[in-house]
């Protein structure tokens, strides 16, 4: 039957295609789900492909192109779903789209996939549904951050799923979480605590000691670390286990860092102290997606060389960093969709000396529709920026943070005529377009060929942007 | 009672705004309300001290406080918030009898009532300032999320601003997101803060908006609250300088055309317009 429905997707998928109708990248996936609820277990169980699930708020694109593009270089095949493609639909689709039919029909065997690896990128929302379903060769937790509240909820909430899910997993999963994340680092320190109680050989479940072996953490050094403050937008500041504060001897970003508990002894646990050279992009946070790749490459069996070599010249995904030409002019995107990666994106972009600003809130359903999160950003030193411009949905709600921001670098400020009555003005560093068009334009007028316009957009204002840039609708 | 009107002049007055437990409830972006009151102040010469609550705070330094805030917690930390506020109960219940103005989004007005029943878990006991309830309806319930538009309705004896937006007083509209589990019931002494247009508010059921007690308002707005509704940012400071200095405080006007813009469009999002 699966047979069945993988040709009747890829037809779905011709169809779309040729009619013009956008890729239709879900729906084959949906309609061989509906008749089929475990269309995806039993195409993947009878193959010989490796999975890779990667899940956290912040990474995913660019930590799974990281793995696919190493994978690559070393001579293997990979499939990977889109990004933004990463419900059960999508996952389903995926499989659809890179199965081979011929082969299944000439050989007789039931195997769809030839490929050696696949890479899913997962919702956080969705991991433990997913995991139901796949029974991953690798688990890939990288983060978890406060993001659209209104619709994954609260942080603690999704941590405690995982948990849930995690623990169901069989010996074959090897684990990699990120040591400096208190809530992700606890899932693998949980199952540590729970072989180390049980002294009496008899009683360990094969479950838990296996566990030990296949968990591994990635890190930074305690060196590369930038703060030893507690940034505002933080989350998990206090203990996973017993809920006390925790104690940071340095933080990397919001709550990644060295930490650990008073009370309870948990802390951070070790990671290999070795150094990597190369970090193809920017900013503290994708050195923490090149780690995490770094590890999962490794234990699959990659070489130090092979991965730097893999690194070396690597181009970042859509809307992450991605840089696009346009009107002769540079443009850089950095989505910017919650307050951890809005803070990252801005601080990278002072480091590279930007001071030219493009800032796009919208509040659709892929970007939240509560964006009370810009009040948890830390824009310090936004008057250093020599042209700043404001568009998307909630266009005046930003104006408004930066409002606020602007002056709370004025203390003393003459009241009625105070300086951000320029908001409006034409003359102002900072204005404000409904439209995206002109706001674009405006960001580009008074920049010089060698200077950069970074945009910040959330999710939908991402795709809006490269769609006005490149011409091309991507999802 | 002093009927000289004071123009405030540049750190002839002083405020200290008291903000509840900053590092466990600030989730919904709450910290924008503390921005907004302290840069209202500064931009109008009056001088601010951000007085945060936590649990090293002791009574003395709670006496210190002329306006009292209070954000959205995650269930987590809103329990290590409440065993801490049973040892401020009083100094807290004392701040508000004396008419201080007070202000208590999301989590906080819940644990401000009677009690709160979470949807896993024993009944929360809160503080009893306002009299109300609040019961999560389970955990298969659905959330009350969406934006909000609202009718502020009059607070008894509420001070009077000049605004051009109007007065609390005089319904004017509040604009923000509402995002909660929890259902709230006011009981008989309890007024309602505002009357809901569009959205949930309290229960989704009755129409009502938060609460008032004297000078302290509980809503479920964030958003935050106050940088789209500096109305309710003047209503606050003005009280605050009232009770404070006992007398009658004239705060300079604002430019709050953006703040009008963020508004409307929030109204026009809605399909509610300005008549």
């Amino acid at each position: 039957m699966n047979i069945a429905l993988t040709l009747l997707g890829k037809l779905l998928s011709f169809l779309f295609q040729s009619l013009n109708l956008g890729n239709g990248s879900t729906w084959p996936g949906h309609i061989a789900l509906k008749i089929n609820k475990h269309f995806i277990r039993e195409v993947l169980s009878n193959s010989n492909i490796k999975i890779i699930l990667i899940a956290g708020t912040n990474g995913k694109t660019t930590t799974s192109k990281l793995i696919r593009t190493g994978l690559e270089k070393s001579g293997k095949t990979v499939i990977q779903n889109q990004s933004g493609a990463n419900l059960l639909n999508g996952i389903a689709s995926t499989l659809i789209s890179n199965s081979n039919i011929n082969s299944v029909i000439l050989s007789g065997t039931k195997n769809l996939l030839k490929q050696d690896f696949a890479i899913f990128e997962i919702d956080e929302n969705t991991l433990p549904l997913i995991l139901n379903e796949i029974n991953p060769d690798y688990l890939l937790l990288l983060n978890l951050f406060r993001d659209q509240l209104d619709r994954y909820g609260e942080v603690n909430t999704i941590a405690n799923n995982w948990k849930n899910a995690i623990e169901k997993l069989s010996q074959k999963t090897k684990l990699i979480l990120n040591a400096d994340d208190p809530q992700v680092a606890y899932l693998g320190l949980q199952s540590n605590v729970i072989s180390n109680e049980v002294r009496d050989p008899q009683k360990i479940s094969p479950h838990s000691t296996r566990r030990n072996d296949n968990i591994l953490y990635f890190g930074l050094q305690t060196s590369q670390f930038s703060n030893n403050k507690l940034q505002h937008a933080a989350d998990s500041g206090y203990c996973p286990k017993c809920g006390e504060k925790l104690i940071f001897n340095a933080i990397a970003f919001s709550h990644l860092g060295d930490w650990h508990c008073k009370k309870c002894g948990l802390k951070r646990p070790e990671i290999k102290s070795e150094k990597f050279s190369i970090y193809p992009l920017p900013g503290l946070y994708n050195k923490y997606n090149v780690m995490a790749a770094k590890l999962v490459l490794k234990i699959i069996g990659l070489t130090d060389e092979q991965i730097e070599d893999a690194f070396e010249n690597f181009e970042p995904a859509f809307g992450r960093q991605e840089i696009i030409k346009y009107k002769n002019k540079n443009i850089q995107i950095f989505l910017s969709k919650n307050p951890t990666s809005f803070n990252q994106s801005y601080q990278t972009i002072q480091e590279l000396g930007g001071s030219h600003l493009l800032l796009v809130l919208n509040d659709r359903i892929p970007d939240g529709r509560d964006i009370s999160w810009i009040w948890d950003t830390d824009l310090s030193e936004i008057n250093k920026f020599r042209n700043i411009v404001i568009s998307g949905d909630r266009v005046y709600d930003m104006a408004l943070r930066l409002k606020y921001e602007f002056e709370g670098q004025k203390p003393k400020v003459k009241s009625q005529n105070y300086t951000f009555a320029r908001l409006s003005a034409s003359n102002s560093k900072v204005k404000t377009y409904e439209d995206l068009n002109e706001a674009i334009d405006e960001g580009l007028k008074s920049l010089d060929e060698n200077e950069t316009l970074f945009i910040l957009p959330t999710y939908s204002a991402m795709l809006e942007v490269r769609k006005i840039l490149t011409g091309k609708k991507i999802l | 009672m002093n009927n000289k009107v004071h123009k405030p002049k540049a750190k002839s007055y002083q405020l200290t705004v008291g903000w509840l437990y900053p590092e466990l409830m600030s989730t919904y972006g709450d910290r924008g309300n503390i921005i907004v009151l302290q840069k209202r102040c500064e931009w109008r010469g009056i001088n601010v001290k951000i007085l945060p609550i936590n649990q090293v705070t002791n009574n003395q330094q709670l006496k210190t406080i002329d306006l009292l805030f209070g954000g959205g917690a995650q269930d987590r930390e809103q329990e290590i918030v409440i065993n801490d506020l049973y040892k401020k109960k009083k100094a807290i219940k004392d701040l508000i009898e004396r008419d201080l103005p007070a202000l208590f989004v999301c989590g906080a007005p819940q644990l401000m009532g009677k009690y709160y029943e979470p949807a896993v878990g024993k009944r929360i006991e809160g503080l009893g300032i306002f009299d109300m309830v609040s019961k999560h309806p389970g955990i298969n319930k659905p959330r009350l999320i969406g934006n909000i538009v609202a009718e502020t309705l009059i607070i008894p004896g509420g001070v009077k601003l000049s605004h051009p937006w109007g007065d609390i007083n005089r319904h004017i509209r509040i604009v923000g997101f509402e995002n909660h589990g929890g259902r709230t019931y006011l009981g008989k002494d309890a007024k309602p803060f505002a009357k809901v247009i569009k959205g949930f508010g309290n229960n989704g059921e009755d129409g009502t908006e938060g609460v008032v007690y004297k000078n302290a308002i509980g809503c479920y707005f964030h958003g935050p609250l106050l940088p789209k509704n500096p109305v309710i940012a003047d209503y606050l400071i003005k009280t605050a300088l009232k009770v404070k200095y006992k007398t009658k405080v004239n705060l300079e006007l604002l430019d709050d055309s953006l703040e009008q813009k963020a508004q409307n469009a929030i109204l026009k999002k809605l399909k509610i317009y300005n008549e």
